[in-house]
């Protein structure tokens, strides 16, 4: 181990104080649009680009449940929910959602703001839709879905022109529910802010091919908020620009996102919110660093060309989630080959099915075709009752003694 | 003069096991204690115990743990995961084994191994009893024998019975329903071996199993599993003399490349 006595083993980004900054803005920005009445929640896969250049305010349950597992009441939040009858086997986001918004009083930061719209797009999952059922009889707000059926091999054009069709059946349900109208030069200046901060933000990620990585697992989670929940506005460029510089500074320098990188893993699915740092930083004292994952490379999409409907429902069917299994055997093998890593860890959240289903063959179909080994750990990414750290380590340990 | 020595300390789940080894992987001395609530005061027995078991002093010789309690012991040099120490114990006992089945008193996993005896792949069972010592203790005590006489009594079945439940609680109020119902004890009881089989043998599969095949761990000393399980994947088993010890053993054979 190279650290010196004092030295952490991990390396704090200073463009975090920024991220601080912007999240607190997000939150501020939900309370006026609430108070105002032009507040809806959305899912994370939505085209978030419509409301925003619409003049509607969004805040992101899923985010929200992320918050609440960082913050270890989990199991406190979720019980709100089970207590009504939801099943611990339900989403814990779902869970944390709705949990929140029975006892807002009770949760983090009182709960999200009070919606006046639920906009679910299911290419994430279909669980989505019926969480917003669920918030909408406590809320009183609306529910509409934006259906993204999924894609196997390609996207027909029957399905991109039934997706076209549901962008203007959103765009009217806004114009009808906000009173407000779509622009397209507002969409067109939305989309190019939006396309800017993901085009830095891809900048970043595709830094970490580098060797030592600048960024490592838990950088990316935290670093990817405000392109989650706040594509198309001005103000996150400048974060995204401040941690390209970092980042690119820390490659040139040859600076690692942990002090001593020995052995390159890849991250598949949503972290273990209410372990992250622990969890992280304790491979990183191992020599272990996370140069990519399949979670925050799914926001690389850029809205672009004549036809902005026609590249919305292209880019917004075509999510990660929303394809087969071989689409995330793909890019899983892409990964391990552009990154140069030595092996993956499979993280199965019990409670999100869409995201964990087929890793076992997953597994095996990856180590064929790349020659790394892998290995599949369970838990959970907001409920630690079903997370058991040692029983991961054993799993991690055992790899890793695989491979050094 | 006395000779080069080595000490693997499994601490388990249900049992801790320890060992004293030469050079050529052979056991000078072992002990094995229930875990209890103390894994440090079980590693303290367990050293006593090899002391007194050994010829030659063991304070000098380098320790290595591994199990679940493997952090918990003060005085090892190196930690390393059962998975690593069950293929490196297995390797030295008998180079050609590819494949081991471990069922322990609260786990059970599977290894395949490379022809130089790494690890290539592994799968553990360590969030569910059914498929662990844990059922067979469970499903004896329903049928009011000693675990040590489950395995002797399942094997005097012609025709097990069906236990089509995985999960230990489920299984158990089966196995009462076969009470009821009549049915023989040893017939339930290959039935349950049966059952625990199926569950392991899914486990081994799925990393996919090369023989020949070695069979290690508390439950491994059961004959009716053996003949299960070796029925189930379709080979037949190998089992060391001291299939209890395979993990102890491999920590102790690789503290030698700590000096």
């Amino acid at each position: 181990m190279s650290d010196k006595k004092g030295e952490k083993v991990y390396r704090q980004l200073e463009s975090n104080t920024l991220l601080q900054q912007i999240m607190f803005r997000y939150m501020l920005e939900g309370h006026a649009a609430s108070e105002e009445g032009r507040l809806a929640w959305v899912t994370s896969g939505f085209p978030v680009e419509i409301p925003v250049a619409m003049g509607v305010g969004v805040s992101y349950p899923e985010q929200y449940g992320a918050v609440v597992g960082s913050q270890k009441v989990g199991p406190m939040i979720c019980g709100f929910a089970e207590d009504v009858g939801y099943s611990q086997e339900l989403c814990s986001y779902a869970r944390a959602g709705i949990g929140s918004a029975l006892k807002p009083d009770e949760s983090p930061m009182d709960g999200l703001p009070p919606p006046q719209a639920l906009l679910a797009c299911n290419n994430i999952c279909g669980t989505v839709l019926r969480w917003y059922d669920a918030v909408s009889e406590i809320t009183g707000a609306p529910v509409h879905l934006f259906d993204t059926p999924p894609l196997e091999n390609g996207q027909p054009p029957h399905h991109k022109q039934y997706v076209k069709r549901g962008i203007s059946k959103l765009v009217d349900f806004l114009a009808q529910t906000f009173n407000t109208t779509l622009e397209e030069d507002k969409l067109r200046a939305t989309a190019e802010l939006s396309s800017k901060a993901i085009g830095l933000w891809t900048q970043s990620l595709e830094a970490c091919k580098n060797a030592p990585s600048p960024l490592n697992c838990a950088d990316r989670f935290l670093a990817m908020a405000p392109v989650v929940s706040m594509r198309g506005t001005e103000h996150i460029i400048g974060f995204y620009q401040s941690l390209l510089d970092e980042v690119q500074m820390r490659v040139r320098e040859g600076l690692g996102a942990i002090r001593d990188e020995k052995v390159r893993l890849l991250w598949d699915n949503i972290p273990p919110w209410h372990a992250i740092f622990k969890f992280f930083n304790g491979l990183a004292k191992k020599g272990v660093v996370f140069p990519a994952d399949t979670y925050t490379h799914a926001w690389s999409g850029s809205i672009q060309g004549d036809d902005l409907f026609d590249s919305v429902a292209t880019i917004y069917s075509n999510v990660y989630l929303n394809k087969g299994l071989d689409a995330k055997v793909d890019k899983m093998c892409e990964l391990i080959k552009d990154y140069d890593l030595d092996g993956f860890v499979m993280f199965s959240v019990r409670s999100c099915k869409r995201y964990s289903l087929g890793q076992l063959v997953s597994k095996e179909l990856v180590t064929e075709r790349t020659g790394v080994p892998g290995v599949v750990v369970e838990g959970d990414m907001v409920d630690s009752r079903v997370f058991s750290m040692a029983q991961i380590e054993t799993r991690i340990d055992a790899l890793l003694e695989m491979l050094i | 003069m006395s000779e080069k020595i080595g000490i693997g300390l499994d601490v388990g789940s249900t049992t801790t096991k320890g060992v004293v080894v030469d050079v050529s992987s052979s056991v000078l001395a072992k002990s094995l204690v229930q875990t209890g609530a103390s894994a440090s005061d079980a590693v303290e027995k367990v050293l006593i115990d090899l002391r007194r078991g050994c010829d030659q002093a063991i304070g000098s010789a380098p320790i290595i743990s591994t199990g679940y309690g493997r952090k918990q012991v003060k005085g090892a040099s190196k930690s390393v995961t059962e998975i690593t120490c069950h293929a490196v114990g297995v390797h030295s006992l008998n180079p050609n084994i590819r494949f081991i089945v471990d069922v322990g008193g609260q786990d059970s996993k599977v290894i395949r191994l490379g022809p130089k005896g790494r690890p290539e792949d592994f799968e553990l069972n360590d969030k569910c009893s059914a498929g662990t010592g844990r059922f067979l203790e469970v499903m004896a005590r329903v049928l009011e024998v000693s675990i040590d006489d489950l395995g002797p009594l399942a094997l005097k079945s012609n025709t097990p019975c069906t236990i089509s439940s995985t999960c230990t609680v489920f299984a158990e109020s089966e196995v009462i329903g076969h009470i009821g119902a009549g049915m023989s004890p040893a017939d339930i009881a290959a039935g349950i071996h049966m059952s625990m089989s199926a569950k392991i043998g899914s486990l081994a599969k799925r990393v996919g199993v090369l023989e020949p095949v070695c069979v290690t761990g508390g439950v491994a000393l059961n004959p009716a599993f053996r003949k299960y399980l070796s029925d189930n994947l379709g080979v037949s088993l190998w089992m060391p003399e001291l299939p209890q010890f395979t993990g102890a053993i491999g920590a102790a054979v690789l503290s030698f490349n700590q000096v």
